[in-house]
């Protein structure tokens, strides 16, 4: 008979967290957002002011500034953002009606599961890009290449993390509904479709972070409009301070979309379903 | 029924006027009340408290993990700045290195101090002995059971020979049957041994069975509110002996009764029985 | 993409189901094992049907036996040793400058709060334009060639060794820490018997995420500016309509991929990470 003085122990009085410094990718306020980029914007113009840089080579913040100002002021800026933001957004769509299908079909099986995953290994060993001349080739310089790139980079991780994510549901889950009678497509609308979501989610932002990329590198070799047609097309003419405002709109772009779009997405999700893998 | 806990040249820790305040969202917490404590060298002694009194927070302070927002800390009439090898510490969650094998992990304190190869695994080989890892010096810690893996960290504490031994509930995830053999072995083992150890715990019964004295902690923010004597260590101890003998369990009685008031439930039936 | 198998068959080294004795388990797991060549058995019949039937064009799909026999002539003429080659060396160069300004950068503003979140606007921001995006900025600077595909490489190398190398040393529980202070250990032995092993298994997911990465950045930087190179000899192809070397070579590009994974990484994982048991959330950085 063991006596103990207390309910079960406490980790210890002065609570301790696994993230003893702190996470490096939270950032909070706006001042603190703000700050390490305004530093970086003065080290840059140090930098341009104290050497003899030909404008072919760096630019001061301000004249990318003026930049700036002129594509927006020219309806420039937003029709290529736009045509750029259209395309994934679709990219995404498309890849999600066809991908997500795809890894339940696959998904439910785990031998189809083993025999898919190495195939889908290697297609994303191959890229999108690798594929854009033949591509070309196939479709010539038009929005259709384009967009299979993106899709085919975006449908990979897709359809690789849902079929983790149906993998991952605890088969009680499946052998309850089951013996209560549910018919295949009730599995798929109350078992694996809120089982595999959390693990949707994540390859999809997965796969708009690849797919991001993969667009403005299709864009700048097929030069039919979007941001990589303009940061390449103004290579061409030496127009350093247009290449980095359409640098720094990519960038901005997809943090925004990332962070205030596909991130509370999968916050959501994952938050009330939990990630049922591992 | 209070020791006289004033500090004398034996002693081998000596704490005045602890408190300790932290930070937490909610502003500032006092963990720990006026805490008043000598350690003679040598000794064993248990603390009991109830969940979050402060017991942890005194612990991290005498170790060095933490500066007490008041008060000092003398080990060896020398204030404690931060922690160093004449303190070893003995936590409760898994604190040896998963990377290291059991050997290895147990040789890290006279890896750290430089000594001589040879040096060094004799007194490994020693510690594997008297903490009963013979068989398992080329394990890796994810292959050990919790009790085990707690013994590795008994030897590693014990392997660097400091003069003061901290441990922070080291028993309390392992399971029953694994805990009443680790808590023998230690007995043996300080027995074997002559090192002052500061043990904190939360069942009653491991505090009697270890120890020289037994402290009481109030809740939080805790102080000491009693000190115990339990005679007897020096002549070793059993758990099949200390079920049985009446002085020993009286002691615990007492002991429970002094931390059941700190959680507010104390029965009339602990009332009526006549203190030690 | 999650680097988890997604199923370990049971039962030895990726053994089929059951723990039926004899043969019919030795047949289930050699079943196992052939599957993940399924699909590319069905791709390779679907594209023979599709070219038996609709006999298109050399420049629309080639026949498969063309694919192989363009392979063919580019090895024996040593050109294609040259392409490979040339790629292979910029993703070296690219991966080792990423690795080891990742690693120690990682290590540096991982064990620095203040610092930490100082830079964590930047290095979100700078990932998210990292690698391709720098290219008409940088061809201005380096022209096209080595340095450019480098410099494209240590870019998106970088960033993911950096931000996996920062997570890996944070979440290293500070009671290993504290453990070898109380054994007398100072900073350095912290920094080296503590931190660094345990940061090892994030650094080496970074590692690995970091190669496929950088291998994909490496083609796309070959395919606009570089002269030699599998990306380069794919984007020459399209000039001259050559299909069938620019099917060859992207699955030369897949193959080179896959080899690298399962041969150089996997076992430096396997030595480490799996002989010490240590297992992580594998929702790692991306």
């Amino acid at each position: 008979m063991t006596t103990t003085a207390a309910a079960p122990p406490p980790a210890g009085v002065v609570p301790s967290s696994p993230l003893r410094k702190g996470g490096v990718l939270r950032p909070l306020r706006s001042f603190r957002i703000l700050l390490p980029f305004a530093a970086l914007i003065a080290v840059w113009w140090a930098i341009w002011a104290s050497s003899e840089f030909s404008p072919q080579v760096l630019v001061s913040p301000v004249a990318v500034w003026h930049a700036f100002l002129h594509l927006v002021s020219y309806g420039v800026l937003a029709e290529y953002a736009s045509t750029s933001l259209t395309m994934i957004g679709f990219a995404a769509l498309l890849s999600l009606v066809v991908g997500v299908p795809i890894g339940f079909a696959v998904g439910v099986n785990r031998y189809a599961a083993h025999a898919l995953e190495g195939f889908l290994r290697f297609l994303q060993g191959i890229s999108g890009i690798a594929w854009l001349p033949l591509a070309i080739i196939w479709f010539g310089f038009t929005h259709t290449t384009t967009l299979v790139i993106v899709v085919y980079t975006l449908i990979v991780p897709i359809v690789f993390n849902t079929m983790i994510g149906v993998r991952a549901i605890p088969e009680p889950y499946m052998l309850a509904l089951r013996s209560l009678g549910a018919s295949r497509l009730r599995m798929v609308k109350d078992v694996y479709l809120p089982g595999a979501l959390p693990s949707i989610v994540v390859g999809l932002r997965l796969g708009m972070g690849y797919g991001w990329r993969a667009l403005i590198a299709a864009e700048m070799l097929v030069r039919k409009g979007g941001l990589g047609d303009l940061i390449f097309g103004a290579r061409t003419f030496g127009q350093i301070d247009r290449i980095i405002t359409g640098m720094i709109v990519i960038g901005c772009l997809y943090v925004v979309v990332d962070r205030l779009i596909v991130q509370p997405i999968e916050n959501l999700t994952v938050a009330r379903w939990g990630v049922l893998r591992q | 029924m209070a020791d006289d806990i004033g500090p004398s040249s034996r002693d081998k820790i000596v704490v005045s006027g602890l408190r300790h305040f932290f930070d937490s969202a909610g502003g500032s917490v006092q963990a720990t009340d006026r805490v008043d404590l000598a350690i003679r060298a040598g000794e064993f002694v248990t603390l009991v408290g109830p969940s979050g009194c402060g017991k942890t927070t005194l612990l991290k302070a005498l170790a060095g993990f933490i500066r007490p927002t008041e008060g000092t800390i003398l080990c060896d009439g020398a204030p404690v700045r931060g922690p160093g090898r004449e303190r070893g510490v003995v936590f409760q969650e898994l604190a040896i290195l998963p990377w290291r094998t059991v050997r290895r992990n147990i040789g890290h304190g006279l890896e750290i101090a430089r000594r001589p190869r040879a040096e060094r695994e004799a007194t490994v080989a020693r510690l594997i002995e008297l903490t009963g890892l013979a068989g398992f010096e080329d394990r890796y810690p994810h292959e050990l059971s919790g009790g085990m893996r707690q013994r590795v960290a008994v030897a590693r504490t014990w392997a660097a020979d400091p003069d003061v031994i901290l441990m922070d509930e080291p028993f309390a995830a392992v399971d029953a049957m694994t805990r009443l053999t680790l808590q023998e072995e230690l007995v043996r083992l300080c027995a074997a041994t002559a090192k002052t150890v500061f043990f904190i715990t939360h069942s009653v019964d491991e505090a009697v069975f270890l120890t020289d004295r037994v402290l009481v902690m109030t809740r939080r923010p805790g102080r000491i509110k009693a000190v115990i004597d339990v005679p007897g260590r020096a002549s070793g101890r059993d758990w099949e002996s200390f079920k049985v003998d009446a002085a020993m369990q009286a002691i615990v009685e007492q002991v429970l009764r002094l931390v059941r008031e700190e959680r507010g439930a104390a029965t009339p039936a602990a009332a009526a029985g006549a203190p030690a | 993409m999650s680097d988890a198998a997604i199923e370990r068959g049971p039962a030895g080294s990726g053994g089929g189901p059951g723990g039926r004795s004899g043969p019919r388990r030795t047949l289930q797991q050699v079943v196992w094992r052939l599957l993940p060549l399924t699909p590319f058995a069905l791709v390779l019949l679907a594209w023979v049907a599709y070219w038996v039937i609709a006999r298109p064009s050399a420049a629309t799909l080639p026949a498969v036996q063309d694919v192989a026999a363009a392979l063919w002539e580019l090895a024996v003429k040593g050109e294609l040793a040259i392409h490979v080659l040339a790629s292979l060396w910029r993703l070296f160069l690219g991966v080792a400058l990423g690795v080891a300004t990742g690693v120690i950068g990682g290590f540096i503003v991982g064990l620095n709060k203040p610092i930490a979140q100082f830079l964590s606007p930047l290095i979100v921001f700078f990932n998210a334009i990292s690698g391709i995006v720098w290219l008409p900025l940088v061809i201005g600077w380096l022209g096209i060639g080595t340095a450019l595909a480098v410099f494209l490489i240590w870019n998106t190398v970088f960033f993911i060794v950096f931000q996996n190398t920062v997570l890996g040393v944070q979440l290293v529980p500070q009671v290993y820490e504290q453990g070898v202070q109380a054994l007398g250990g100072g900073r350095w032995q912290t920094l080296s018997s503590v931190i660094l092993p345990g940061a090892l298994p994030y650094i080496l997911t970074g590692l690995r995420s970091g190669l496929g990465f950088g291998w994909r950045a490496l083609i796309a930087a070959e395919l606009v500016g570089a002269t030699t190179g599998l990306g380069q000899m794919i984007f020459g192809a399209t000039e001259y309509h050559r299909s069938d070397i620019i099917i060859g070579g992207c699955l030369l590009i897949g193959l080179i991929a896959i080899a690298m994974d399962r041969w150089l990484l996997l076992p430096i994982e396997q030595r480490t990470i799996e002989r010490w048991g240590l297992v992580f959330d594998a929702r790692k950085a991306e």
